[in-house]
């Protein structure tokens, strides 16, 4: 693990189970209204054909409010267009965001000349795959690519946003960097992997700005069924004309209206009827709702590839989850002493200090640590004790130990130490298995040729996880840990965390059969991985989070990047997923039910002055036909504008399982999206009644 | 020589169409006319027949010029042909607020109206109904406002009379009689049946006022075969106790006591009466 | 209260049938075993009875078949006052027989000809009745093809199909309910009627014909098409109160009972318990609301008369005739034993309703249940989102591909009804109805609402057997029974290539009531309220007057 990952990670820290965007900023709205006059432009507009339609609309009633004036047609004419800018300040204020990120690493990026390996000077953007450049400290680095020779540290926080710095070598699982990123010591020789433009700034630039924002698979879909109601609409509208007309010649009785004359509906009113009943409410927050999903994401540091991957998040199913540093603490730690023969407690754990005080790994520090806190034992200073020799561990003797004077001390592997010592027990062996089969691992301290006892090493499920799992497995996804310990300790450790499966002694090729496996049966894999031989499972999983600190393969492989670098980030990417689905059903439902205090409002608007009796269908007694059908266009309008917040934030997303999901969302948002146009529609009536002439 | 497929699969569709007219469209019907030929089926299957019609199908007991025979109880009105036609089934189709008669057509209203008003002299009882008027057409006026549907009153017409109104005034205007051919809907009047002071229950019921959905019902309802009995018992020196066991006896009840409503078979019922001498 | 019996004890027999019932259809479906009879069948068409078809060869099975179907019957119509048993009855003219041909091939049965004096019985059996079989036939086979998509296990054989419900489903309960409508007075032979004479002494022309075995296929493949002009309400097709009870029950059997087929087809029970709970609360809903209507609703017409009786028969009464007409419109039946035209405003309007529901509740035989499917299917997709995950259906996922042929098949009919009848207004074709305003309005509306969704009853005071109305009609009933058709056998494809996904806690559950709900709630706003602009124009500015 690197600096990064120890680092105490602030969003992970914050409440786990509410994903939250950032809030709206008012002036935001504000802002972004430039942009969202310019997305008036039919060219871009067309793109999404719900709002599309309100804007060809909005031009014909401005025909028509230009050809015969009156009051209701230019405010209904003025609401319709601010409805189509409603839409587009929804998007704006959504790549707004993104935007001010984009700046800052487009500041990186400028003006960074190259130094090639031959001494030459070119600029970045001219780096072709396979250059070799150098970099020394104070240097930007030009472009993606590997150390090949060389350490130094890097600051990376230009991407990263997070300051310490971090090691770049040659070879192994650190040696990718990044362009945009400033050398602080040393010198690396790196070879270029980025084509020019594409390099891993470049994406994230466009990632964040939402430029060439691909739709994704599930807003198709939706985009579908929007389209499909827009036709029905538009055709249930347009129909009605000659229905309208014979109605009203065969009523001759029924004097002209702004709603109705010998012509049929009026213009005005029928545009209204028709964007009123299609879905404006979802049309126009769809694409914010992707974008803002996206911005969360960046907001947690985490980097998509598509909007693909963060749809398939949602629907994982199995979420391979590595043990160390993610379930468990990083390292094993010295739990509990367990003496033999008749030796006292303490005088094992002396012993067992002794041995350790110069073993720096985090087996031996948790050693002198529990001698420390259990026993008081104080930590002897290494070089203090001038008549001791340190023995070290090598792989041949596997233990490492101490001899003071006439005492050798050993600690290490039962089966060494036994060997070493020419002694061991019944006992021994016992309390070997027994803490063997717990998961832990037995350290076995020797002194000469007497054993005094076993120290208990184990793993540290991190606090929390369990709770985590649980959670999990309500949302209905199955969490595999992935270790290299051997079964019998996997299992142990599996039992105490609560996942659902385990995968020990797992090498790179177990976890691709592993993922093959599952996808056999039809379900979404989610993992996270770093090193490169992680790249070829990375590439199968449907989800595959690369650490920022792995190698290029590894981010070249995955379709996300964790920019912190932690492995439980998984589990929000999952919650940011579903939350971003859950957002567009949520107001697909509100946008749809909305119809109804839509028809009840318009329909006797429309109809009455022909059939006084659809009166009666007036049920929010509005003030007059104009009145009504106003209120109704500007409801429609303002419950945009109202949604922006909801559309950025996201639906509020508590784990649970689909059915309790379902029914809470169909009530506020089913049920809301029934009763809200009825109240609102009928507040603006009572202040529009009042415009004269309406 | 191998067919292109789409050709293969439409003689195929070909080949199973007429496979099964065979068995489907003749032998199944077939088969069933052979066994209606059995004795104890043959009756039914050949239509129920009497020696004077069909027991399953009404018919008028009404003389040349159409006017009741009055020593037989009265079916319902028809709409199939010029009455009781089978090979002219219908109803009359004509939709609730039929009210305004036309030229050629009289309405729904007026139909109801009328056929009270005979059905009333005819039994010797109240033939009045809610917006009929007392000559026995629609109690219909066609109200003119102003301003369409509001302000004051300007003409009022009796859209189905074209002698003497059924009321003298509207809202303080006179109402005038129609003129032939006239659509005062048309002319901006707004239709307005008038409901009158006929009693909420009118005494001929409504199956003897409305036209059937065959046209061939050969039911009428206990109530109007009720109504019938004083002068079917009149016209024919029978007891009106007499006649009403008749009555009973060629009632259907519903089947298993709630299945559809009960009705007088008024063939039977005819025939029975005319056994009687 | 009798009539409140009528409909529960409907209801009573219903639920006893829907498992034993559905199990039958499943097996005969299901089976691997094909009869000697079949296999006779299958070497006369000349078919491999083993080989499974793709959506696509299955789609060109049902419109070859469909296509010399209708060909067949038009030239049938066109010669039929040439053959055997024609009664002497005229030639039938193109439109009319065009409209014919295609209303009885896709199931509609709307009538633009009085059965009694235009048609012989030879075509009345070999040509109409024998569509009645069919067309019922393929609707069942496209339901079960679209099932075998959600099932996974290929779409099955059409001609294999199309045999074993015609042989092992229909044929034996016609077969028995044949007998029964005779032993109530059904006529059932080849006379061309007797003469008699009246006891007034006119002369009546008591009609014959092989009424009996038509009547059972009319009612059980919901087809609707009557052996007379005046259809159940003839005594000779419907002579007693309880055939009455059995035409409904026949009506309602089978689509009723082929959720059971789709929840043992899938696997699980629960699900077609789901479909059918959808279909109940809709049906009975629409029953209650049907008979509330025409027991308390206004017109002038009823209010003057005391009841709406205008055009319903004294042996059915009010609730019965009223439950009569909504189970014939929540189907694609659209036979009659009264005359909605004369129906109160409401209660008229209620049969419309029904229809443009889309006829999911249950809906014509297989019909109804892949139109329903797909309801389900668009519900699926929005609850689905609203449990954060790609929507999925007994998990096939609900894709970009998916909501194009689901969207595209809840367009088809709507704008056939929509278009129509703009259409109708704008060419003045409206003048043939016979009532005027919105009454005239509502007739126009309900022909076009019937023959796009394959129902086949009418406002029947309109007349529509004029050129222009014979052929638009025909436009509609042929693209509202064939392209939706198409696009759910190409669903079905597209389902069937699809591996299933496991079932999770967090995948939507729709076997529960709230997704019942749901699916009862989409139907509702999205079908329902794309009419009710028209609606407000007819029936509803009639019955607010």
């Amino acid at each position: 693990m690197t600096l990064l990952a120890e680092k105490p990670n602030p969003t992970a820290k914050s409440n786990p189970s509410a994903v939250r965007g950032g809030l709206l900023d008012p002036h935001q709205l504000w802002r972004s209204l430039p942009d969202a006059v310019r997305k008036l432009d039919p060219r871009t507009l067309w793109r999404n054909p719900v709002m599309f339609i309100v804007e060809v609309g909005a031009v014909f009633t401005t025909v028509l409010s230009i050809t015969d004036p009156s009051t209701l047609s230019w405010t209904i004419t003025v609401w319709l267009w601010l409805t189509v800018v409603f839409a587009n300040l929804a998007e704006a204020v959504a790549e707004g965001r993104g935007k001010a990120q984009a700046a800052t690493l487009r500041a990186a990026k400028q003006d960074t000349m190259a130094r090639l390996r031959d001494g030459g000077l070119i600029p970045a953007a001219e780096l072709k795959q396979g250059d070799i450049v150098v970099a020394e400290a104070g240097d930007i680095i030009p472009g993606d690519g590997d150390v090949i020779d060389g350490i130094a540290s890097v600051d990376e926080s230009a991407i990263t946003g997070e300051s310490a710095p971090v090691i770049r070598e040659s070879g192994g699982d650190r040696s990718a960097v990044t362009g945009g990123t400033r050398v602080l010591s040393d010198r690396i020789v790196i070879r270029i992997t980025q084509k020019p433009g594409e390099s891993f700034v470049d994406r994230m630039i466009a990632l964040v700005e939402g430029a060439n924002r691909q739709k994704t698979p599930n807003e198709i879909a939706l985009n579908i069924l929007l389209a499909a109601l827009t036709i029905i609409f538009l055709l249930s509208v347009v129909t009605l004309q000659p229905l309208a007309i014979f109605s009203k010649a065969w009523q001759a009785a029924a004097p002209d209206t702004q709603a109705i004359n010998a012509h049929g509906v009026t213009g005005i009113v029928l545009v209204s009827l028709i964007v009123c009943l299609i879905p404006t409410t979802i049309g126009a927050l769809l694409s914010a709702i992707g974008i803002a999903g996206m911005d969360r994401l960046v907001q947690r540091n985490v980097l998509a590839m598509s909007g693909r991957a963060v749809e398939a998040a949602g629907d994982v199913n199995t979420l391979l989850l590595d043990k160390t540093g993610t379930i468990t603490l990083g390292n094993r730690q010295a739990a509990e002493f367990v003496p033999v023969n008749g030796v006292s407690e303490r005088e094992l754990a002396d012993a067992a200090q002794l041995s350790s005080l110069a073993d720096e790994t985090p087996e031996g520090r948790s050693i002198v640590v529990l001698a420390k806190n259990e026993f008081g034992l104080r930590e002897r200073e290494p070089g203090l004790m001038s008549d001791a020799t340190f023995v070290p561990f090598t792989a041949q003797t596997r233990m490492s130990g101490v001899d003071i004077g006439g005492r050798q001390i050993r600690k290490g592997a039962a089966a060494a130490v036994l060997k070493w010592a020419r002694s061991g027990s019944d006992e021994v062996a016992e309390i070997v298995d027994r803490i063997s089969a717990s998961g832990g691992t037995p350290l076995v301290v020797a002194e000469n040729d007497r054993v005094l006892g076993v120290i208990h090493l184990k793993d540290v499920v991190k606090e929390g996880m369990r709770a985590r799992f649980d959670e999990m497995r309500r949302m209905g996804i199955r969490t595999v840990m992935i270790t290299g310990d051997n079964p019998r300790t996997a299992k142990a450790i599996a039992d105490e965390a609560g996942v659902d499966d385990f995968l020990a002694e797992a090498t790179p090729e177990d976890k691709l059969a592993y993922i093959r496996k599952e996808q056999e049966g039809g379900r979404l894999v989610a993992m996270t991985g770093d090193g490169t031989n992680d790249a070829p499972a990375l590439a199968q999983a449907d989800v595959g989070v690369a650490m920022n600190t792995g190698t290029s393969a590894a981010k070249e492989a995955g379709n996300m990047v964790d920019l912190d670098s932690d492995p439980t980030k998984l589990i929000e990417i999952v919650e940011i997923g579903k939350q971003l689905l859950i957002t567009r059903g949520a107001l697909t439902t509100f946008s749809i039910t909305n119809d109804i205090a839509k028809y009840f409002a318009i329909i006797p608007a429309m109809f009455a002055g022909v059939y006084p009796g659809l009166d009666t269908l007036n049920v929010m007694r509005l003030h007059s036909p104009g009145s009504a059908i106003l209120s109704a266009v500007i409801f429609n309008a303002l419950v945009i504008v109202a949604l922006i917040p909801l559309a950025l934030r996201g639906v509020r997303y508590t784990p649970a399982g689909a059915s309790a999901l379902l029914r809470r969302n169909l009530w506020i948002y089913g049920l809301g999206g029934v009763i809200a146009p009825f109240l609102g529609i009928k507040l603006i009536d009572l202040l529009v009644q009042f415009i004269p002439g309406i | 020589m191998r067919l292109p497929s789409w050709l293969s699969q439409h003689l195929a569709a070909l080949r199973a169409l007429l496979v099964l007219t065979v068995l489907l469209g003749l032998a199944y019907p077939l088969a069933f006319v052979a066994l209606g030929r059995l004795p104890g089926l043959s009756g039914k299957a050949d239509g129920s027949l009497v020696a004077n019609g069909s027991t399953l199908i009404g018919q008028a007991f009404t003389d040349a010029d159409g006017n009741p025979v009055t020593r037989y109880f009265q079916s319902r009105p028809s709409a199939a042909g010029d009455g009781y036609d089978p090979t002219s089934t219908s109803a009359s189709n004509l939709g609730p607020n039929s009210v305004v008669d036309t030229a050629d057509s009289p309405s729904l209203l007026t139909q109801v109206c009328a056929r009270s008003l005979a059905v009333g002299k005819l039994e010797g009882v109240d033939g009045r109904r809610p917006f009929c008027t007392t000559d026995g057409v629609g109690a219909v006026l066609a109200v003119f406002h102003r301003d369409g549907f509001t302000g004051p009153v300007t003409r009022v017409v009796s859209v189905n009379q074209t002698g003497t109104p059924f009321i003298a005034t509207y809202d303080g205007v006179t109402v005038g009689p129609a003129r032939n051919g006239e659509d005062y809907q048309a002319l901006g009047g707004v239709i307005t049946p008038v409901r009158g002071d006929a009693p909420v229950d009118p005494v001929v019921p409504a199956d003897a006022v409305t036209a059937s959905a065959s046209g061939l019902d050969p039911d009428i309802s206990p109530a109007y075969a009720a109504l019938q009995v004083p002068r079917i018992a009149r016209e024919r020196g029978l007891s009106e106790d007499a006649v009403r066991a008749l009555v009973k006896e060629n009632t259907d009840d519903r089947a298993l006591g709630f299945l559809g409503e009960p009705g007088v078979n008024v063939l039977t019922l005819n025939i029975a009466l005319d056994r009687q001498k | 209260m009798a009539g409140w019996l009528f409909v529960i004890s409907l209801v009573v027999a219903l639920v006893a049938a829907y498992r034993p019932f559905g199990d039958y259809l499943y097996r005969a479906i299901t089976s691997t075993r094909n009869l000697r009879g079949e296999k006779l069948i299958y070497r006369l068409v000349g078919v491999d009875a083993n080989a499974e078809q793709t959506w696509g060869v299955y789609a060109r099975s049902v419109l070859a078949f469909s296509a010399v179907s209708i060909l067949f019957l038009y030239l049938f119509l066109r010669v039929q006052n040439k053959l055997w048993l024609a009664l002497g009855v005229p030639q039938m003219n193109t439109h009319v027989s065009w409209n014919t041909a295609v209303s009885f091939v896709t199931n509609t049965n709307w009538q633009a000809y009085a059965g009694e004096s235009a048609l012989g019985h030879l075509v009345q059996m070999a040509g109409l009745a024998v569509q009645n079989f069919v067309s019922a036939g393929v609707g069942i086979a496209v339901a079960v093809a679209f099932i075998r998509g959600f099932a996974s296990k290929g779409l099955g054989n059409f001609w294999v199909d199309l045999t074993r419900i015609t042989l092992r489903v229909l044929l034996p309960i016609c077969v028995v309910a044949t007998l029964v409508f005779m032993v109530a007075g059904a006529v059932q032979n080849l006379s061309g009627g007797t003469d008699v004479t009246t006891l007034t002494g006119a002369t009546q022309h008591i009609t014959g014909g092989p009424v009996a075995s038509q009547e059972a296929i009319k009612e059980l493949g919901t087809n609707g098409g009557g052996f007379y002009n005046v259809n159940s309400a003839h005594p000779f097709e419907n002579p007693t109160t309880w055939t009455n009870w059995l035409q409904i029950f026949l009506i309602l059997l089978i689509p009723f009972s082929l959720p059971r087929v789709f929840g043992r087809m899938v696997g699980q029970n629960r699900q077609g318990y789901a479909i059918v709970a959808v279909m109940a609360v809709l049906a009975i809903a629409s029953v209650a609301l049907t008979i509330g209507f025409e027991l308390h609703g206004g017109g002038t017409v009823p209010q003057a008369v005391g009841s709406a009786m205008e055009g319903k028969e004294v042996r059915f009464g009010i609730p019965d005739s009223a439950t009569f007409a909504a189970a014939t419109t929540l189907t694609s039946t659209g036979a009659v034993n009264s005359f909605h035209d004369s129906y109160t405003p409401f209660g008229g309007m209620m049969p419309i309703v029904n229809m443009m529901l889309g006829e999911v509740a249950p809906g014509g035989v297989g019909s109804g249940l892949y139109g329903l499917l797909i309801l389900a299917t668009i519900t699926v997709f929005v609850a689905g989102l609203m449990v954060g995950r790609t929507p999925e259906y007994l998990g096939k996922k609900i894709g970009a591909r998916e909501m194009k042929l689901a969207s595209l098949y809840f367009l088809v009919t709507p704008a056939l009804v929509l278009i129509g009848a703009a259409a109708a207004f704008a060419t003045g074709n409206n003048s043939t109805a016979l009532n005027t305003g919105p009454h005239g309005l509502s007739e126009v509306l309900y022909a076009f609402t019937s023959a796009a969704n394959n129902n086949g009853s009418a406002f029947g005071g309109i007349t529509v057997n004029t050129p222009w109305w014979d052929t638009a009609l025909g436009l509609a009933m042929l693209l509202g029974r064939f392209l939706p058709l198409v696009l759910v056998l190409a669903l079905a494809g597209s389902l069937a290539r699809q591996k299933p996904n496991p079932e999770s806690e967090g995948t939507l559950p729709t076997h529960q009531p709230l997704f019942v709900g749901m699916v009862v709630g989409v139907t509702v706003v999205l079908v329902a309220l794309t009419f009710l602009p028209a609606l407000a124009l007819g029936p509803i500015a009639e019955g607010l007057s």
